[in-house]
């Protein structure tokens, strides 16, 4: 953190990013991520009763000893389904996340950095995917390619692509027009080197807040492409899924219906507090 | 009390003179409050103690006496631009109570779906086949033309004309020839003896439309509302008919009807009183909207459910012990209470359910018992996974799979669910694997729903499964007249449908109303939400 | 070249791309009905549907014919101003969309009129201040905000609100504009659940890209110079930084016009989200079609206005 943080109205203090140590609400970002990571890993071994099974027959249970974040729409245990649900959704969702990304990033330099005819052809072709409706782009997903978790996340990937592109173009195309891609240029520099070391380096904080949110969105994405059928089968269910199924119960108060979007709501401030505070970050 | 102005007292309850007990309830419909009324009394020389109990009589008077006006905002339990107001073609279940709204029958189906004169004011018949119907006379669409044989004739024909797409084109069929007898007859002769005629002409599909009638834009009919607005997929308006042929209805002024598909909409929509009526209450809101004040909720039980079809003609499920041991494997008890909150009644594994007058009551229950399933498991040397198919298509399949998962494990069958989505589930996945779930809406009689899902030949035979023996007594069931014979006949072949045939039914649900306490007049008709769709004509308003 | 000129240019150009692009997405879109098992007659006719009924509802709906044959009767009469009857209910598609684009709209409009100088604001005034604690409020805020379906969020909102409070309707059946109480009372609880998510989007990024551009040389040279604060901000940082705060805005409104499906659910609001969804699954291939290419449409204009903004802000793109 910067050492002189201003206190005044009148200054405005920005310094050359340096090492720095990671602030208080990265270390939370952190530590948030971790415990779901490692959820994710080891959830399903440490579930207290098996996720699919009914250990309250009327459903919507209070919370209780041995039940202690209620039970579901089909009184099955909410805590176990929670700690089961982390693998279907933190590994999906980032994996969806970095498809769009690397993908739409990759694209959008190319375009910023060559220009001409290749950027037009390549900003109009998103244009024109980010045009067709995203339940169409699903349906024909399952139908052509079946149901299965590598499907979801490509479709959830390819739909959030254009949408990278968009942004990490805007931001190449101001990185490209500065003196030093051009000193770069003019000292005969080839394309990969100037969009890798020249443009993406500037661009970093921006595009990172982007991700972040660009997160939050393919969580509740593949929740969405669940309720079409593609990809996390029943009786597992993502969170975004679980959500769902037991709102119902939110009329009653039920625990069911507010732990897994409390679940929801921790992993991705988490991550975005991981993401806007990383080392060397501008903050 | 003293004993003036003509009451009587001596501890029983006061009566009113029968002007004032009309202009108490006179008062009463107009909104009086109830201090208004208590001085109201007061100035006939009543206390408070003695005026209270005939304000309470007085009330329920007015509640139980159909009064007429008011505005009623109905919510249908779905929406899309396939409505429509050409009942032949009609979807769902708000486009059924619409078409109730501006259409009549020639019958109406009554609380035990037995079939009430309307357009028609006789069905006669000798053998069953050839039918002389006697229309009604007087009646008059909403452009003023009289109904006459020609309209109900070309109602009843059209239906035959593929191109049409009638939803009930296939039991049309059986209407060899439709034609005019008279100004206000009309003879139907059958390809074979169906003693049911007159109840099936009482679902919605078949109500009669104006002759020629070829744009659907707006409804020209006979029924007790006209069109004044429709926009499919959102919303209708329809305003008293004010020539209705049946005296003093209808009641209402005007009924809006929304679809509202979201179920948490909907049940928010009645508790935040926005409507008075709303159609297909989740179980789950269930508790909520009973403690709800100002709110009530109609059970309707029925012949509605959810069904496992197991294809007899497949791998791995044409092995009749697989099917048998997946049907020993329901626990129907759990399904019913977990699911469907007790608002359903376990099912046998055939589909006639007790409030059908032809269910056979004496059929032993199927019980849930892993160790027969594990002893059929053995027979059938199964040993994989089973694939079972589930979609948000077919309702409470994935709950009821889900269920079905986990208490198959006390057996030792492995069940794989497979989710896939609801879009082109009916033409695409629904009996097109070896288990697939469908789920089937009542029917009003048991001829039908036999011969939809269960005759060999039937286009949607759900399990594949081909009986001679079943299909000779379908036939002959329908044609006898003898009741108790027939009723044999039916409880045989709910017998053979449940031991032979690769369908599991493990509950019938029933369906749940909400509505306004003012709402009166609404009672459970079988055949599903909203009195079976006839609300129409049979609610008012109290203020 | 004075700027005036070359947005002339490119706009000319762009309109001849977006007539490219629509092209490409209505192909795309055709071949993706056809892809798709099912047609609108076995959606028309639903459970009943057997082959000899299929056969002859498809005849009559003119499916029997070529795929390549209908596709260019679409587009004869796309291009000559007729977009077609809805297949499934034989209504004008003009009229469908005519009845709930308003709606859309109004929608959008207040949406976009509430969270975009909300938005704004916020990130400008975080990025004045990084780290301080305002700063760091409105980030965790807005996350804790974006971070909770908005279905949740929704319903949340019709519980409190219309089923407790009872201060506005459950549903928004009809928007009104007839009246400012109307108008509040219907459009309140759609735009409030819609707009934490996009005010989030539009304070991310104008946050993130304004630090970007402060932290550039041209910019401590300013400071160096003696311009401070909003004025530093505003007329040195903002411009630069307006490029892809514009992209993320063209992004998020776009969203609002079709893909606002979750709020008008909850809300049961007539909206053009649900009519596409509802022409998606009953193959109304005239329907879908008029839905994408309006939502393209949007989706380019909006676009468009980002890179025009994006080019005036940065004189470097604006000589170019």
């Amino acid at each position: 953190m910067s050492s002189t943080v201003e206190r005044e109205p009148a200054h405005v203090v920005i310094k050359r990013p340096r090492r720095m140590p990671i602030p208080l609400l990265g270390w939370v970002g952190i530590v948030v991520v971790a415990f779901w990571l490692i959820m994710a890993v080891f959830g399903p071994m440490l579930t207290p009763h098996p996720a699919g099974e009914v250990i309250d027959p009327d459903g919507f249970g209070p919370m209780v000893p041995g039940m202690w974040l209620g039970s579901d729409v089909l009184g099955r245990d909410v805590l176990s389904r929670i700690m089961a649900g982390a693998q279907t959704t933190v590994g999906p969702a980032i994996a969806a996340t970095l498809l769009a990304v690397f993908i739409g990033g990759t694209l959008a330099l190319a375009a910023a950095a060559v220009g001409g005819w290749i950027d037009t052809a390549l900003s109009r072709t998103m244009d024109a995917v980010i045009s067709v409706p995203s339940l169409l782009f699903g349906l024909v997903a399952v139908a052509a390619l079946g149901v299965s978790v590598p499907v979801l996340i490509c479709t959830a990937g390819v739909i959030y692509v254009p949408g990278a592109f968009r942004i990490w173009r805007s931001l190449a195309v101001n990185v490209n027009a500065m003196d030093y891609v051009s000193v770069a240029r003019e000292r005969g520099e080839g394309m990969p080197y100037i969009m890798r070391r020249e443009i993406l380096p500037n661009l970093l904080g921006p595009v990172l807040a982007d991700c972040g949110l660009r997160f939050v969105f393919a969580v509740l994405l593949l929740s969405s492409l669940s309720f079409l059928g593609l990809g996390i089968q029943p009786p597992d269910a993502d969170w975004g899924s679980m959500v769902r199924e037991n709102l119902p119960g939110l009329i009653y108060g039920a625990p069911a219906a507010i732990f897994p979007a409390a679940a929801l709501a921790t992993l991705t401030i988490g991550v975005n507090l991981l993401v806007d505070n990383l080392p060397g970050r501008e903050r | 009390m003293s004993p003036k102005n003509g009451y009587s007292s001596s501890g029983v309850t006061p009566r009113l003179a029968p002007a004032d007990d009309a202009a108490l309830r006179d008062a009463i419909r107009r909104g009086a409050t109830r201090r208004q009324l208590l001085a109201w009394c007061g100035g006939l020389g009543l206390g408070a103690a003695a005026a209270t109990p005939l304000i309470g009589s007085a009330r329920a008077a007015v509640a139980e006496t159909p009064q007429r006006g008011g505005k009623l905002r109905v919510a249908g339990a779905t929406a899309s631009t396939t409505e429509t107001l050409d009942p032949a073609r009609g979807t769902d279940s708000t486009d059924y109570s619409r078409h109730y709204m501006f259409y009549n029958g020639l019958t109406t189906l009554n609380e035990a779906l037995a079939p009430q004169p309307t357009l028609a004011t006789s069905f006669e018949t000798n053998d069953a086949t050839t039918w002389v119907v006697k229309l009604r006379s007087g009646v008059q669409f909403h452009d003023g033309s009289p109904l006459t044989a020609a309209d109900v004739v070309y109602s009843l024909a059209r239906h035959k004309d593929p191109a049409t797409g009638s939803k009930v084109r296939a039991v049309a069929m059986q209407m060899a020839d439709i034609k005019a007898t008279g100004k206000n007859e009309v003879t139907i002769t059958l390809s074979g003896p169906n003693s049911d005629l007159p109840v099936i002409l009482g679902v919605s599909h078949f109500l009669i439309i104006k002759n020629g009638t070829k744009d659907f834009s707006t409804a020209n009919g006979t029924g007790p509302f006209r069109c004044k607005s429709f926009e499919p997929g959102i919303r209708s308006i329809a305003v008293r008919n004010e020539n209705y042929w049946k005296p003093g209805q209808p009641y209402l002024d005007e009924i809006e009807m929304v679809g509202i598909p979201d179920s948490a909409a909907r049940v928010n929509a009645a508790l935040s009183g926005d409507i008075q009526l709303a159609a297909a209450m989740p179980v789950a809101a269930a508790r909520q909207l009973e403690r709800a004040p100002g709110l009530k909720i109609m059970e309707t039980k029925g012949g509605t459910y959810t069904n496992i079809c197991m294809r007899l003609d497949q791998a791995p499920t044409d092995n009749l012990d697989l099917v048998l041991a997946c049907k020993y494997l329901f626990d129907r008890e759990q399904i019913r209470r977990t699911i469907f909150r007790n608002y359903a009644v376990i099912g046998n594994d055939q589909p006639i359910d007790p409030t059908n007058r032809y269910f056979a009551a004496d059929l032993p229950q199927r019980p849930y018992d892993p160790e027969k399933a594990k002893f059929h498991l053995a027979k059938s040397g199964f040993g994989s996974s089973l694939s079972v198919t589930v979609s948000p298509a077919a309702f409470a399949s994935e709950d009821i799979a889900q269920l079905w998962q986990q208490s198959a494990k006390a057996a030792g069958l492995d069940l794989t669910l497979r989710r896939v989505p609801a879009d082109g589930y009916w033409t695409n996945q629904w009996m097109k694997h070896p288990v697939t779930f469908a789920a089937t809406n009542a029917r009003p009689t048991a001829d039908l729903i036999l011969s939809i899902y269960f005759k060999s030949d039937a286009p949607w035979n759900e399990s594949g499964w081909k009986s001679p023996k079943f299909d000779q007594l379908l036939v002959a069931a329908r044609g006898e007249q003898d009741h108790a014979k027939r009723k044999q006949m039916y409880a045989d072949m709910q017998e053979m449908i449940s031991n032979e045939a690769g369908v599991g039914i493990p509950v019938f649900r029933s369906v749940l109303d909400a509505h306004s306490d003012k709402l009166k007049g609404l009672r459970p008709v079988p055949l599903g939400n909203l009195m079976g769709y006839t609300f129409p004509d049979n609610v008012w308003l109290t203020a | 070249m004075r700027p005036a000129l070359a947005v002339t240019g490119f706009l000319l150009k762009r309109l001849l791309f977006a007539a490219g692009t629509l092209l490409a997405v209505s192909l795309a879109v055709f071949a993706a009905t056809e892809i798709l098992p099912g047609d609108v007659a076995g959606a028309v006719l639903g459970q009943s549907a057997t082959p000899e009924a299929l056969a002859a509802l498809r005849a009559s709906m003119h499916l029997d014919l070529p795929a390549s044959v209908r596709y260019l009767h679409w587009l004869g009469g796309m291009v000559t101003g007729d977009v077609g009857h809805s297949l499934v209910n034989n209504r004008p598609v003009s009229e469908l969309i005519g009845s709930r684009l308003p709606n859309s709209l109004l929608l959008a409009g207040a949406a976009t009129a509430f969270c975009v100088p909300i938005g704004l604001l916020l990130g400008i005034c975080s990025a004045m201040r990084p780290t301080s604690v305002f700063d760091r409020v409105t980030s965790v805020a807005t996350l804790s905000i974006v971070a909770v379906p908005e279905f949740f969020i929704g319903t949340l909102a019709v519980l409190v609100f219309a089923v407790n409070l009872r201060w506005f309707p459950a549903l928004t059946l009809s928007p009104r504009i007839d009246s400012v109480e109307g108008f509040f009372r219907s459009m309140t609880l759609p735009v409030l659940s819609l707009s934490g998510i996009i005010i989030a989007q539009i304070m991310r990024m104008t946050r993130a890209a304004l630090l970007d551009v402060l932290r550039r040389p041209y910019v401590e040279m300013a400071r160096l110079k003696g311009v401070v604060g909003a004025r530093l901000v505003l007329f040195y940082a903002l411009p630069n930084a307006l490029g892809p705060i514009a992209n993320a805005l063209a992004l998020s409104l776009s969203h609002l016009l079709g893909g606002a499906i979750i709020i008008e659910t909850i809300f049961n609001f007539p909206g053009l989200a649900k009519l596409l969804v509802d022409a998606v699954s009953t193959r109304d291939m005239p329907l879908v079609q008029a839905c994408t290419m309006l939502f393209c449409l949007a989706y380019l204009i909006l676009g468009t206005l980002a890179d025009i903004a994006g080019m005036l802000a940065n004189p470097r793109l604006r000589a170019s």
